[in-house]
């Protein structure tokens, strides 16, 4: 099959605000006439700055299902939590089908996202000819998937606002919610850092 | 050229490309204005109501933010208060501000920078993600004490789904369109 024009070749940059095309324009910083927005053939320095953002990720990651992101003082006890001890007291307390969503929001889909764009990355980098329209799809799909891992920050948000019962029990946050909280910011500005159109770049 | 009622996909990557543009602005206005009715329900009301041994405890939407910053947490705080308050208001309000204007052919001063500031702040939206994250919060509150459901828990579910239909109700290649039409 003959490669399609792309805009590239054909001297057309796409706004990515509004998505007007328009004629590249020999000048320095062009920005879109309709919207104002900047306007570039492929977003700067996009590889480097998604690698930064992944690896950053990745490391916190460890500390993010490690550390303990709660805990709660009765006045019997001090219990710690870590996200993984969370989901078998989900498990334990009889309603598994959320400890199932919990397991798969918080520690399946942080960890298929960061394998994912480094994927995409490395073959990204690496100008691989080989199942681009399928490494678009996955990119597109982790994209997409990657807010739902904050479901556990939000879970704990509302325990630490409601179990303030003076004396009784008392939940405090852990470090480990803060982990989690910056490998779902991290992940998403390394997707929207990315430029997906590098996965089509010609091979050297 | 393809028509603006129909959908296209890249031929490479098979990416949609266009969605239809003919949507109406009054719809969009209507869902908008629903959206922010929704947003003050959420607000105005306690989330959830908890009671465990004759005390009583409520917590609001921004309450749960407020939980992380009481116990210095300020990023998380912030974090939770972007995704769930600040991002749906301005998403909201920032709409109203572009199609109002519009809908009788005029253009809202500063439209391009509000439009941006719109296309930055979207993906920032959690709400539906919260929802969830407050449903497996009650289901774990559930076994110590009696967990009674606020008025902003069903607001906040419905203004899940009417969020959903604003966006995409108002894509940039809607809005766009819109512009286009009123510029001529």
């Amino acid at each position: 099959m003959r490669a399609p024009a792309t805009g590239k070749s054909l001297g057309l940059l796409v706004c990515l605000q509004c998505r007007a095309t328009v004629r590249a324009l020999h000048v320095a910083y062009p920005r879109c006439p309709r919207c104002y927005a900047h306007l570039y053939d492929r977003k700067p320095h996009s590889l480097a700055l998604t690698a930064a953002l992944l690896l950053c990720a990745a490391i916190l990651y460890i500390p993010a299902n490690l550390l303990p992101v709660m805990y709660t003082r009765t006045i019997f006890d001090e219990e710690q939590d870590t996200i993984m001890s969370g989901v078998l007291v989900l498990l334990h307390s009889g309603s598994w089908p959320i400890a199932v969503l919990v397991f798969i929001a918080s520690i399946v889909v942080p960890l298929l996202k960061i394998i994912a764009l480094s994927v995409v990355l490395f073959s990204a980098w690496r100008r691989s000819p080989r199942y681009r329209t399928q490494r678009s799809e996955l990119f597109r799909m982790v994209e997409y998937i990657g807010r739902w891992s904050m479901l556990d920050v939000y879970a704990i948000s509302l325990l630490v606002a409601l179990v303030q019962i003076q004396s009784l029990a008392f939940v405090a946050v852990g470090w480990g919610a803060l982990a989690f909280g910056a490998v779902v910011i991290l992940t998403m500005f390394a997707a929207r850092t990315f430029d997906e159109r590098l996965l089509w770049e010609t091979p050297p | 050229m393809a028509p603006a009622s129909q959908s296209t996909r890249c031929a490479r990557c098979r990416a949609p490309l266009q969605r239809p543009e003919n949507g109406s602005i009054d719809a969009a206005i209507a869902v908008a204005l629903c959206a922010l009715i929704l947003f003050f329900l959420s607000n105005a009301y306690p989330l959830v109501v908890i009671q465990a041994n004759g005390a009583t405890r409520a917590t609001t939407l921004i309450g749960a933010a407020g939980a992380f910053y009481s116990q210095d947490h300020i990023g998380l705080g912030l974090l939770v208060f972007i995704t769930t308050v600040l991002g749906p208001i301005l998403q909201i309000t920032g709409i109203l501000y572009l199609l109002i204007p519009l809908r009788r052919g005029r253009q809202a001063p500063g439209q391009d920078t509000v439009f941006r500031l719109l296309a930055q702040v979207r993906p920032w939206i959690f709400v539906e993600v919260f929802m969830l994250g407050a449903l497996v919060a009650l289901v774990r509150l559930s076994a110590y004490a009696r967990v009674i459901p606020g008025v902003a828990l069903w607001s906040c579910g419905l203004l899940m789904f009417t969020l959903a239909a604003l966006t995409s109700r108002t894509t940039p290649g809607q809005f766009w369109h819109w512009v286009d039409r009123c510029r001529t």
